[in-house]
């Protein structure tokens, strides 16, 4: 039923351009009754934060069935994910960008309709990165390490609105922006100058207070 | 040489090439410092610093301004010496591309992943080009090669250009409309390489034309596993020319495959007018048995008419022989104006017929040993003699056609790859210059 809702939500909103005003109105084009809707959703409004997460679950599930994932890196597992997921999107691409339209991402802030796909992102992703510090790709930090899949997220976000203002043919420009981000990100986040950095920082600080 | 990361934004690589800008700015105040102190200091030093800026540069900047590179370190004549020697660094090296984004090309060029469309395929890529890289596949028994390009080349190439422009126009001394004529040309040949579809149209044209030329062998390109971004061919077994020579080939060996080239070249130039331009290494495979490979249809220059008739003719001694037409030619290729004075056109004229008259060498014969160093370095030390020429370093302008380009590129190459293969080429079998003859000096 949710997906058949989903579905409904955004023909209606495509054809109307606009999204439904209430839930009454909705239902009724949806061929269904406002308890049948509430059984489902509380309102339009977690309905409409249902749909980006579930173009990411829909991903997920898609690249982590696929032949190549187990021989993957976690560098790889994250940049699988991002291309699936833009493909994902891609079919909708006008109703995405009607969402943009209406409430535009600002970073590192992000309107309300995305919010189902934060707690999903960082559902999924803690593993990943949870895998990534087992392995030893990743560099184990105290504090900072609980908080690679928020930064993460950022990139993701990053790649959505540089998908949605992308207007090279075929989204080559898309492809480029996720390899280019992801690599930084899991650079960073690997053993590398950002230890350095810190060990720096560190040595600095103790210098005003240690003596 | 590492790059760690490449900058991703126009403004970042603007902001690199500035950097670079300030550095050779930088390296001009050192040495007119030190020149003060030490009127003997030559420009070497100079030249070595900038060439080191600005290949860290362009290092970090890959892409088109990787290929802008590889070309001037083909032009060996155009540039001093210490800059091709950093820029031929530039040749081999590219970003690799991630398993996921080559998943993420197949599934959008071909609506499948290349594990679900070949039987196996290597994630591995085996070589690497300056916009994509090799990958090893197989179907139905037979091996495959795959090459990929990396995503946007196309759309950043114009872009690219735009920022190399102001570095090149200086490096050059030359005015920025002269400069524009050069650039445009090279632009349109580095946007052709990157559509893959027309490269497998031209390899089919070239590869049926001269598949009847002996000890030459093309590979078979797969159009259901082309698309702009995917070339899909037969893997072709062979050594890269490094390689090759570390096996000892014996001197008949060397000698078969150096024939296949040259007959090639031969074939394109005179019979179809349409040149594979890029004869670097890299896209020649040679054999134990005497069979050059050829890879790689990226780059082909098409020559117009006009312009064959008259650069060509500078290898034909009975035309060369009439002042009259020399003349002709060297205004109809723009290697002298008519704003020159006479005594300038006169020095570069005379500098012009010296060296055709050189590069003419072997076609004079019968047979030509190119393994001969000795003529190799003269035509190197000729290059450096024209560079250092006052009227062309004072010239604002171009000299040449911009076609001579990629035509002067191809023979450098072929002359450069035969010397290093030591071998020695029947040079004399085609009888191109009957219709050149004809053109300047009428029926005899």
């Amino acid at each position: 039923m949710e997906p058949t809702l989903i579905n409904a939500y955004i023909t209606y909103t495509l054809e109307h351009n606009a999204a439904p005003a209430n839930v009454y109105v909705f239902a009724k084009y949806a061929n269904t009754t406002e308890q049948a809707f509430y059984e489902h959703y509380s309102g339009l409004e977690a309905l409409e934060k249902a749909i980006y997460a579930n173009w990411l679950t829909q991903a997920y599930e898609q690249c982590s069935q696929s032949e190549p994932w187990q021989g993957y890196s976690t560098r790889e597992k994250l940049l699988s994910l991002f291309y699936t997921f833009i493909e994902t999107v891609k079919p909708n691409r006008t109703f995405a960008v009607f969402l943009k339209n209406r409430d535009t991402v600002k970073l590192p802030k992000w309107p309300a309709y995305l919010s189902g796909l934060h707690k999903r992102f960082i559902e999924l992703v803690k593993p990943i990165v949870q895998e990534g510090i087992m392995n030893k790709e990743f560099a184990e930090r105290k504090w900072l390490d609980e908080r690679y899949a928020d930064g993460l997220w950022l990139n993701f976000l990053f790649v959505l609105t540089f998908w949605l203002n992308d207007q090279s043919a075929g989204f080559e420009k898309t492809d480029a922006a996720i390899e280019k981000s992801v690599n930084l990100a899991t650079d960073l986040i690997g053993k590398g100058p950002l230890d350095a950095a810190l060990d720096f920082g560190k040595f600095l600080f103790q210098q005003k207070t240690g003596s | 040489m590492e790059q760690n990361r490449i900058p991703s934004s126009k403004v970042e690589r603007a902001m690199r090439f500035v950097k670079t800008g300030a550095q050779i700015g930088g390296n001009y105040i050192k040495h007119y410092s030190k020149k003060i102190v030490d009127p003997s200091l030559s420009k070497d030093e100079l030249h070595e610093d900038n060439a080191t800026d600005v290949y860290n540069a362009l290092s970090e900047l890959k892409g088109s301004a990787l290929k802008v590179a590889q070309m001037l370190s083909m032009e060996k004549n155009v540039l001093p010496r210490q800059y091709t020697n950093k820029f031929q660094m530039a040749q081999y090296s590219a970003p690799p591309l991630s398993g996921p984004l080559i998943v993420q090309t197949f599934v959008k060029s071909f609506g499948k992943t290349p594990q679900a469309l070949f039987d196996s395929f290597e994630m591995k890529a085996s070589n690497a080009a300056s916009i994509g890289q090799v990958h090893k596949a197989t179907l139905n028994g037979q091996q495959l090669a795959v090459k990929i390009q990396y995503p946007g080349v196309a759309e950043s190439i114009k872009s690219d250009l735009k920022i190399v422009k102001p570095i090149a126009f200086r490096l050059l001394d030359m005015n920025e409309k002269e400069l524009d004529k050069y650039i445009k040309e090279v632009e349109g040949k580095l946007i052709e390489e990157t559509d893959y579809e027309l490269e497998y149209e031209r390899s089919l044209h070239i590869t049926e034309a001269c598949k009847h030329i002996p000890n030459l062998a093309f590979t078979q390109y797969y159009r259901q596993f082309t698309s702009k971004r995917v070339l899909t061919m037969d893997w072709l077994d062979g050594l890269h020319l490094d390689d090759f020579l570390k096996t000892n080939p014996s001197q008949e060996v060397r000698n078969k495959i150096g024939q296949a080239m040259w007959d090639f070249y031969d074939m394109q130039v005179h019979e179809l007018k349409a040149v594979h331009a890029d004869p670097h290494p890299g896209n020649f495979l040679m054999r134990a048995d005497g069979v050059l490979g050829v890879i790689d249809f990226g780059c082909v220059k098409e020559i117009p008419e006009d312009f064959y008739l008259n650069y060509f003719a500078l290898l034909v001694p009975e035309i060369m022989s009439s002042p009259e037409r020399i003349r002709y030619i060297m205004e109809q290729q723009q290697i002298i104006n008519a704003s020159d004075s006479p005594q300038t056109q006169a020095n570069i004229t005379d500098a012009f017929v010296k060296m055709t008259n050189l590069l003419r060498t072997p076609f004079d014969y019968e047979y030509f040993d190119f393994g001969n160093n000795q003529y190799i370095d003269a035509i190197y030390a000729m290059g450096e003699e024209v560079s250092k020429m006052e009227e062309l370093k004072k010239s604002k302008e171009g000299r040449g056609s911009q076609h001579a380009l990629y035509i002067n590129r191809t023979y450098f190459g072929l002359y450069s790859i035969l010397n290093v293969l030591q071998a020695k080429v029947q040079t004399g079998v085609r009888n191109w210059r009957k219709p050149l003859i004809e053109f300047h000096l009428g029926r005899a």
